[in-house]
């Protein structure tokens, strides 16, 4: 790695005024899975000046319930918040996600604040050395779509002309389909609106601000959530398609549910369009199914992406029906 | 953005002055006493029980530290991108990639490499060569750390509980079966010696 500047921040303070000081060239560091592999391999034309570490600042890696609010700080490590009692048995989503994120030692490293703030996969994107400067890197042109696309985007690109790189972080879809809340350095928001799709980057984060944890509300009573990832290997891979459901159940039937397919978009997919096909049914296969069609209706696969689309079909009928019960 | 070199700096509280003069004079009426502050880049690393002090750039891995500097030569360089488990080594209890660590972040940590667990005469490691856990052996240092953080936080592990906290290890050799296998046996070895402690 070439040289930079590296600070141990001592409060969330100090961080946004490294961060200010730095004007966008320094980059903030908790677990550094992702972006020691984006430094090395020098996937940027740009490199920062400085990293901020962050898991020096105290009291962020909490995962503690209360007043009605699971509150998980940006440092919680993934391996934690996997196997935390609590989190397993009432917001089973986050926990399955995290247990089927990366490989047990990156989930050891890897901290929630940093899965949901990861950069984008695509192959030409993290070519290594700056060979395919696209779009992204305000480049001419979208690569992948002319070449290999076989783990982009059914659902378009981040603007017209392409950039049909996907989002592939696991715990983001189970805290959209939880609801939860961002928090940052500067403010609150619903974890909606935490996304954005547009080229420059994944969130809507300014560049001094920094993410401090999240909340979310505990189910509302009758609720169940479940995580499902489709990946090559069980125990390594980024998704393929992964799929994270809530689902409010009364008198045996449908009352609320929140599905987020992910992978699949440059930002996590909330499948709205599923929730409303499922809402009032009763949760069987062939509802769930007719829920998984509604999901891929408008799905606009590329050359080599056409399974995908399959697969998230698949994955929201199952996602659903794991709910059940 | 470089440093501004016109200015002293106080290495006790980062307070700048104009004179060398007025920087002692300062150093020496409010920080009399106090421990002598560490040149920047300092970290205190424990290594299997021996400790150091060494200065490291923002920029060098805990891998190279810990294998180059320090030659502690267990935690192997492989992919360096943290997709392999060769350059595990347990920090805090957990087993971490030495490769995708910054050695200026670990300042105060303890580590443990497969030396350390052989020094230890842990069971692991007579587990692994009796159950020829090994070929070409680069990658087995990566696997014994792992396990041996596994035993740690679980001493009866089940299969299932072995394959998941080795998913991350790869080997290209191929010897996979016989892992589990070494670390079942390791793991009843661990508990009749503790069983034998306990009964005096």
């Amino acid at each position: 790695m070439k040289a930079f500047a590296h600070f141990n921040a001592a409060s969330v303070e100090e961080a946004v005024s490294l961060l200010q000081r730095y004007d966008g060239k320094a980059q903030v560091i908790a677990g550094g899975t992702d972006l020691l592999g984006k430094m090395k391999d020098r996937i940027l034309p740009g490199y920062p000046e400085a990293l901020v570490n962050i898991k020096t600042i105290p009291g962020l890696d909490g995962i503690a319930e209360k007043d009605g609010l699971l509150k998980v700080g940006t440092l919680a490590i993934l391996e934690d918040i996997a196997h935390h009692p609590v989190v397993r048995e009432k917001y089973s989503a986050l926990a399955q996600a995290a247990r089927r994120t990366a490989s047990p030692h990156l989930r050891e490293m890897g901290t929630l604040g940093g899965n949901i703030t990861q950069d984008i996969r695509c192959w030409y994107y993290r070519n290594p050395n700056n060979r395919f400067p696209c779009l992204r890197k305000g480049g001419g042109r979208c690569y992948a779509l002319a070449g290999d696309n076989r783990y982009h985007s059914i659902f378009g690109g981040s603007v017209p002309e392409g950039c049909v790189a996907v989002h592939p972080s696991d715990t983001a879809p189970a805290l959209i389909a939880l609801g939860a809340k961002v928090l940052t350095s500067q403010r609150s928001m619903a974890i909606d609106e935490f996304f954005q799709v547009g080229v420059a980057k994944t969130t809507v984060l300014e560049g001094h601000e920094v993410v401090t944890g999240v909340e979310i509300p505990q189910p509302a009573p009758g609720s169940k959530s479940a995580f499902i990832k489709f990946a090559f290997r069980k125990s390594i891979d980024f998704p393929i398609v992964n799929c994270a459901a809530l689902v409010q159940t009364q008198g045996g039937k449908v009352a609320q549910a929140r599905i987020c397919l992910n992978a699949v978009f440059p930002k996590p997919y909330r499948a709205v369009a599923a929730e409303e096909a499922i809402r009032g049914k009763k949760l069987n296969q062939a509802n769930a199914d007719k829920a998984g069609e509604a999901a891929v209706a408008e799905a606009e696969p590329l050359s080599h992406n056409a399974y995908m689309v399959t697969a998230a079909k698949a994955l929201v009928s199952r996602a659903l029906l794991a709910c059940s019960g | 953005m470089s440093k501004d070199t016109s200015k002293f700096l106080c290495p006790y509280c980062a307070e700048t002055f104009g004179s060398f003069d007025e920087l002692a004079a300062h150093a020496l009426a409010q920080h009399k006493g106090e421990p002598e502050p560490r040149p920047e880049g300092m970290i205190h690393l424990t290594v299997n029980g021996q400790e150091f002090d060494i200065q490291v750039q923002p920029q060098w891995t805990l891998n190279y530290v810990v294998h180059d500097l320090l030659g502690f030569t267990s935690p192997k360089m492989f992919c360096d991108r943290g997709a392999c488990g060769s350059c595990t080594v347990i920090m805090e209890g957990r087993p971490i990639l030495s490769c995708m660590s910054l050695a200026i972040e670990c300042d105060g940590q303890s580590i443990e490499t497969a030396e350390g667990v052989a020094q230890a005469k842990h069971p692991l490691i007579d587990a692994y060569v009796k159950h020829h856990t090994m070929q070409c052996g680069y990658c087995t240092p990566g696997f014994v750390t792992t396990a041996k953080a596994l035993l740690d936080k679980n001493p009866d592990p089940s299969l299932d509980d072995i394959k998941e906290a080795l998913g991350g290890n790869l080997c290209r050799c191929g010897t996979y079966p016989q892992h589990p296998k070494a670390i079942l046996e390791a793991a009843a070895e661990l508990r009749k010696d503790q069983g034998e402690g306990q009964n005096g």
